[in-house]
């Protein structure tokens, strides 16, 4: 190879001129020949996420950030508010560190930020707290994940979610029982209600226990264990689980002590026809699935879930595997949501003035999402009408991401088959 | 009541206790030697799980057996946070000497996030569901071994502080640091081997724990304040008393399940230190100073 490719002996003075002189009249006129782009480029639009990045709901919280994030660099990338002249968004991040006094700290900063629309927080207690003072400060705030009935219940005018109710919730989880069990011809007689303590955890087994006695099912729930959140330990509590005698148990769940649980009643041989979640997580997270494998086939959770077969899912789910090595999980899928929906407001809001943006908010029909349901629509109290949960179980595959599959509504299912009772969890 | 359910949770209750105890071991050593309460000692311990849990899911070895790896690596760890941060802070105010520990805690949290991000990660190791049966009460085989060697342990820590000369270095430094130095005993470097000596037994501790519960990088924290219950129960300073402290604490937790909810829990242990505070101050088995 000749030496002269990699050096300038062959450009003479005039060439150089040449060459320079036009590229730099082509970019100056590319500066200055649109200079209107330039000048008129909208301010971001910006919006606070208050998500548990921190504490014992991290893993949750940090999935939420992502989520949101993967959706406003969506936005972005296809030309953001255009009603607005093309206006980006900006997520401004704020952590609750798991802590509703925290989440509200962390929201009145991001507000004070700039933050003109509100998203998160995860948790029914920090929902609570940002709820109130969005509506001192006139900050709409659109939840993403939050399910306590009596966050919207005040009737405060700011605050929407997109998420699913605690009473929708527990709809879906009675609906899907008596399915099952008429499906299946067996009842399980005397069940037992686990929790974590915290808000949502009380909230959620209350208001199953209740449900489930309205139901007029003739299953006894003859005790209710409940336990501190981040529990390191549940042996105690499987212990007086199993003196109970249950047939099923119904846990209300945190990220971890899903695996405690299930690899106690393991151990102290519990015997049962199912665990059946009436909504909560702890059973379906990739890392959950991977550490217990065979020992978490066949439990079963009634939940707000992914559509596999949405293209918007698919599309989400493949950038989000593409950054982060994991799957789009149905939170974080609906952290993504929000700020579409949120996107979709602003669009038509054309504004960032709060009462434009709350009119745009009544008039929401937004059908383009990645999660089971129907079209994202606010009824009066600001909770979504489209909202609807999935039985999900988890079935043997040999991809760890598929096993866990929708049994039911038929028109979202992966899986024809649901398994119950289950083989007990040490003959398998 | 349910004798059998009773036998289960005073057993489950014991073998957890021996645990506590040696988790706190490090915590009581260390204030012993150096009056330092260690506030990164829950996250000390975290480490050591992570990084049993890296030699699990890289090299496939198990973590009973590679205790004394990460016991090393962990020993390494606080012999330099002693060098490096308390050996400079030992003649501060103790409210002083608070925030360094603290924040090095802090510290190590995040450093933990950072490294394995938030996942609870829980590997299935070789014994982690076995279990033998006694008729009908259930023992928990890898607790069981934890208990063991948690026992071992603080034997080998105690006969090591008595027989060996380091050991007997360590103690008089303990006893009167000035004395110590006057008969010519390098203190600093005793001090980093009894830093470094208690963060490992913590470490032990965490690998012990790793075939029972799912690690995340939050939960330092609550072991931090684990150990310092258990240390005040037994005796700040007494490494049988922290056995004897893990012991008592394991047991009124778990045996607690039978009359209350679950989610009392820690009043429970927070009950019993109120209790011994009030009564006998200096700690069960804790002389007076």
């Amino acid at each position: 190879m000749s030496k002269k490719q990699f050096t300038f002996e062959g450009i003479d003075r005039r060439t150089f001129l040449k060459v320079t002189g036009a590229a730099g009249i082509g970019l100056t006129a590319s500066t200055f020949g649109v200079p209107k782009l330039l000048r008129a480029a909208p301010q971001p639009i910006k919006i606070g996420s208050v998500q548990p990045a921190t504490g014992p709901l991290a893993v949750i919280g940090v999935g939420q950030r992502r989520g949101n994030q993967l959706a406003v660099d969506y936005i972005n990338s296809k030309g953001g508010i255009k009603s607005m002249d093309g206006a980006k968004l900006e997520l401004l991040l704020g952590d609750s560190e798991s802590k509703p006094e925290i989440g509200r700290s962390e929201a009145d900063r991001l507000i004070k930020g700039g933050a003109v629309v509100m998203t998160g927080p995860f948790q029914s207690g920090v929902a609570l707290t940002i709820s109130t003072l969005c509506e001192q400060r006139q900050i709409p705030f659109i939840m993403d994940v939050a399910a306590l009935d009596k966050i919207t219940a005040k009737g405060y005018k700011y605050t929407f979610r997109v998420f699913i109710t605690v009473t929708g919730l527990l709809n879906g989880a009675v609906k899907y029982l008596k399915m099952l069990t008429d499906m299946k011809g067996v009842i399980p007689k005397r069940a037992v209600v686990t929790n974590t303590a915290d808000a949502f955890g009380k909230g959620m087994s209350g208001g199953f226990v209740k449900f489930m006695e309205k139901s007029g099912m003739p299953i006894e729930i003859v005790d209710r264990v409940q336990y501190p959140l981040g529990i390191h330990d549940l042996s105690a509590e499987v212990a007086r689980i199993k003196a109970a005698k249950p047939d099923i148990l119904f846990p209300v769940s945190r990220p971890g002590d899903g695996i405690i649980l299930t690899r106690e009643l393991y151990k102290q041989r519990v015997e049962l026809m199912g665990i059946y979640g009436p909504g909560s997580p702890g059973w379906y997270e990739p890392d959950v699935i991977r550490d217990l494998d065979k020992l978490i086939y066949y439990v079963m959770v009634n939940v707000p879930w992914i559509n596999p077969k949405s293209p918007v899912y698919q599309q989400a789910n493949a950038a989000f595997q593409k950054a982060h090595e994991r799957y789009l999980d149905t939170n974080s899928a609906y952290a993504y949501t929000g700020v579409l929906v949120i996107a979709d407001i602003l669009e038509r809001a054309a504004s960032t003035e709060p009462e434009k943006i709350l009119a745009a908010a009544r008039q929401t029909n937004f059908k383009d999402h990645p999660v089971v349901g129907g079209a994202v629509q606010f009824d009066e109290k600001g909770d979504n009408k489209g909202a609807l949960t999935a039985l999900i179980q988890v079935q043997p595959d040999d991809d760890l991401l598929k096993r866990v599959k929708i049994v039911a509504p038929k028109e979202f299912a992966q899986s024809d088959e649901i398994i119950f009772p289950w083989p007990q969890l040490w003959d398998r | 009541m349910d004798t059998n359910l009773a036998i289960q949770l005073i057993i489950q209750g014991i073998l957890l206790g021996g645990i506590y105890g040696l988790i706190a071991l490090g915590l009581s050593l260390i204030f012993g030697v150096m009056g330092v309460i260690n506030f990164a000692h829950g996250q000390l311990m975290v480490m050591g799980m992570y990084v049993s849990y890296w030699i699990f899911v890289l090299l496939g070895i198990d973590p009973y057996l590679s205790l004394v790896i990460v016991a090393a690596v962990i020993f390494v760890l606080g012999y330099l946070i002693q060098f490096t941060v308390v050996n400079r802070i030992l003649d501060y105010p103790e409210a002083i000497q608070v925030l360094p520990l603290v924040s090095m805690g802090l510290i190590l949290e995040n450093l933990a996030l950072l490294l394995w991000g938030p996942d609870h990660r829980s590997p299935q190791t070789a014994l982690s569901l076995k279990t033998l049966w006694l008729g009908s009460v259930m023992i928990d085989v890898s607790r069981l071994i934890a208990f063991a060697l948690a026992i071992s342990i603080t034997i080998l820590i105690f006969i090591f502080l008595k027989k060996t000369t380091i050991g007997k270095r360590i103690r008089a430094a303990s006893d009167n640091r000035t004395g110590a130095i006057l008969v010519g005993i390098d203190v600093d470097r005793i001090y980093n081997a009894s830093f470094a000596l208690g963060a490992a037994t913590t470490a032990a501790a965490g690998v012990l724990l790793l075939p029972i519960m799912p690690i995340s990088p939050h939960m330092g924290h609550d072991f931090t304040l684990t150990a310092f219950i258990v240390v005040i129960l037994g005796g700040m300073g007494n490494l049988i008393g922290a056995l004897v402290g893990g012991l008592i604490l394991g047991i009124a937790e778990s045996a607690s399940t039978l009359f209350l909810p679950a989610t009392l829990k820690h009043a429970v242990s927070f009950t019993i230190l109120i209790i011994i505070m009030l009564f006998r101050p200096q700690g069960l088995l804790g002389g007076k100073k």
